[in-house]
């Protein structure tokens, strides 16, 4: 409720990383080394506190309130909708999430699906609602890891994934028949810390949107 | 068997049900020092009855089952729909305006995204049948009080306007669908997807550019002349007049200090008709408290009435007050009344209602015991003092860290009724 208090930021591992700690670094709120980030998982500024967390755990530590703001791919927050404010695109990391199914499949568009898809995902929400939204039945398997691998030996009859270059696809022998979403690097915060410590949160947020605009 | 329980649903243990009990009962109080009456609606409601209340979403969430006369009932979700109810039907004779108060857990089929319940409990205050500032600036006021009252030592109170939301949608010139798509935006909180929406009309007004810098509409009595100069609407332009009212009538309660007036406070929009508002306390990620104007519930009840009221949630709070720096104290048992034979027995048992007369804390033994291991059992109880009755004249009197002293069992209840340890 006084101003200048230390904001913390809960910052993705991953794919997301690098440019995160660029957007910091642009920023000037906080240059942070990769090996830096490498040896600790919470790392203390003048300003900020960077809390290094897996991608899927930012949106838990921002509505909680551990952290005040939080960088998290679009397509995470699909998957766990909450109470924090979405309030910048960063304009990085961005890709899409589509349906694949392999090379060799018959099925394209909706006109061609069967009665009953089965899809294997690490998106079931997003991919339910999206089929739901199509009047489209579906069978979403859950999988954790390696989900390309799930139609070439006859689990699904395709999946959906997230893809920025398509490589991976490719080298699998799937091809993209339908995007669902495209997803960027969004920057999250929490509702509280929004209302009670408005002006520390709200100087963060412009900075970090102002080094967006410039970098994207 | 289940000796955890059915997940969602937890038991409390002493100290954290000795915390919340107390919380409600200092919120109570509050309450009816403001002359609130207190009313106690059933568990279970008519589903008809939470039909005309509840929204789509609040409706799906209940437990919902029939009665054996093949009625659906379901257990009740909040408590606001009851007490409009109750206003409507058994009070329909009493005078508006009513104060009323109510405390009791609730229930959801799903569990909060915090703290993972499904039953939870609320205290809430309602004044129904008065409109205008005065009221709405009288339950903020209760609010703040209430909060003040459970030990939350740092709080605020944010206040903002469900018309001037409504004006500003009114104003905005977009497609209907748009605009439908505007409001899902905003009940997300998603600011990037509303800022792609807006993008992509070619009419931009002053309206416009309020709904892109919605979160950022805080502050004080500056925000309103702010947002003066940017309205063009009578609705938002009203909710802003009346905004100030309540605003200088807060400083008059006492607590200008902790409002801060938010414009851009998303609420449900469909319920809430005028004045809103919401309490935050320190180092939680979520409003503790959450209330605001709704005039149109009564009429859906058949008795037509302006109405406003609040929801404190107890598990927050008592969460907010057992993580404090300095948890509140709680009173612990004050005398462990231990004793040995059938000569102790009777003078034991009186020294105990001798105490609880006084107001304190007693427990007397179950068993005969030796003063050694009434001394382990002392331990056992955590109380303050150790009595023990051996014998009908005198008892052994230890206090922590000081020497047993023998007294005549009256001398040792005065000393420590006075507060003489």
């Amino acid at each position: 409720m006084t101003t200048q208090e230390t904001v913390s930021i809960a910052i993705p591992t991953g794919v997301l990383l690098d440019g995160a700690r660029g957007l910091l670094a642009t920023s000037g709120l906080a240059a942070l080394s990769a090996e830096e980030l490498g040896r600790q998982l919470l790392v203390e500024r003048e300003r900020v506190r960077v809390i290094i967390v897996r991608p899927t755990d930012v949106p838990a530590y921002v509505d909680y309130g551990a952290a005040d703001l939080g960088i998290v791919g679009k397509d995470i927050l699909w998957e766990t909708p909450g109470s924090h404010y979405e309030l910048v695109d960063l304009h990085f990391g961005g890709c899409r999430l589509v349906l694949a199914v392999p090379n060799a499949s018959a099925l394209d568009g909706p006109q061609t699906w069967p009665p009953l898809m089965r899809v294997a995902t690490k998106y079931p929400r997003t991919a339910n609602a999206w089929f739901e939204a199509r009047g489209q039945a579906v069978e979403i398997v859950r999988l954790h890891g390696s989900v390309e691998l799930a139609p070439q030996v006859g689990l699904v009859d395709g999946i959906v994934d997230l893809t920025a270059s398509g490589r991976t696809l490719r080298e699998n022998g799937l091809r993209v028949t339908a995007v669902l979403g495209s997803s960027t690097a969004r920057l999250i915060a929490n509702q509280a810390s929004l209302k009670t410590r408005t002006a520390s949160v709200q100087s963060v947020v412009s900075r970090l949107r102002e080094a967006s605009n410039h970098a994207g | 068997m289940q000796l955890g329980g059915v997940p969602g649903f937890r038991d409390l243990l002493p100290l954290e049900a000795e915390i919340l009990r107390e919380a409600q009962e200092s919120l109570l109080a509050e309450m009816r020092r403001w002359g609130y009456r207190h009313v106690i609606t059933p568990l279970v409601e008519a589903m008809d009855v939470l039909d005309l209340g509840l929204g789509v979403e609040q409706r799906r969430r209940l437990f919902k089952f029939t009665d054996g006369r093949g009625d659906v009932v379901a257990l009740v979700g909040e408590r606001t729909v009851p007490v409009a109810r109750l206003v409507a039907g058994k009070l329909r004779t009493a005078a508006l305006p009513l104060r009323l108060c109510y405390a009791g857990p609730v229930v959801s089929t799903e569990e909060s995204r915090f703290q993972h319940r499904r039953e939870t409990y609320q205290v809430g205050a309602e004044l129904i049948g008065a409109s205008g500032s005065v009221a709405d600036a009288e339950v903020i006021a209760l609010a703040a009080k209430c909060m003040e009252a459970t030990g939350i030592r740092r709080y605020q109170i944010d206040v903002g306007h469900a018309e001037f939301f409504h004006g500003i949608m009114d104003a905005v010139r977009l497609p209907e669908d748009v605009k439908a798509a505007v409001r899902t935006a905003l009940g997300a909180r998603d600011f990037v997807g509303l800022e792609a929406l807006l993008e992509d009309t070619p009419l931009r007004s002053a309206e416009h550019e309020l709904l892109l810098r919605f979160p950022a509409l805080r502050g004080g009595l500056e925000i309103l002349d702010a947002a003066a100069g940017l309205v063009r609407n009578e609705r938002s332009e009203k909710a802003l007049a009346q905004l100030r009212e309540v605003y200088d009538l807060l400083t008059d309660h006492g607590i200008g200090d902790v409002v801060i007036l938010d414009l851009g406070a998303i609420r449900d929009f469909d319920y809430y008709t005028g004045v809103i508002f919401e309490g935050y306390g320190p180092d939680l990620g979520r409003p503790v408290a959450q209330g605001g104007r709704y005039d149109g519930l009564l009429a859906r009840f058949g008795r037509a009435a302006p109405a406003t009221g609040f929801v404190v949630q107890l598990d927050l709070v008592s969460e907010m007050l057992t993580r404090a720096a300095r948890p509140p104290e709680l009173p612990r048992v004050d005398a462990a009344i231990a004793w040995r034979g059938a000569a102790g027995l009777p003078g034991a048992l009186r020294v105990g209602s001798t105490l609880r007369l006084f107001g304190m804390r007693a427990v007397v033994d179950t068993e005969s015991r030796s003063q050694e291991a009434a001394r382990n059992w002392w331990e056992a109880v955590g109380a303050a003092n150790l009595i023990y009755c051996a014998d009908g004249s005198t008892v052994t009197w230890s206090a922590r860290g000081q020497r047993a002293r023998r007294l005549p069992p009256e001398q040792v209840a005065a000393r420590l009724a006075g507060g003489i340890a």
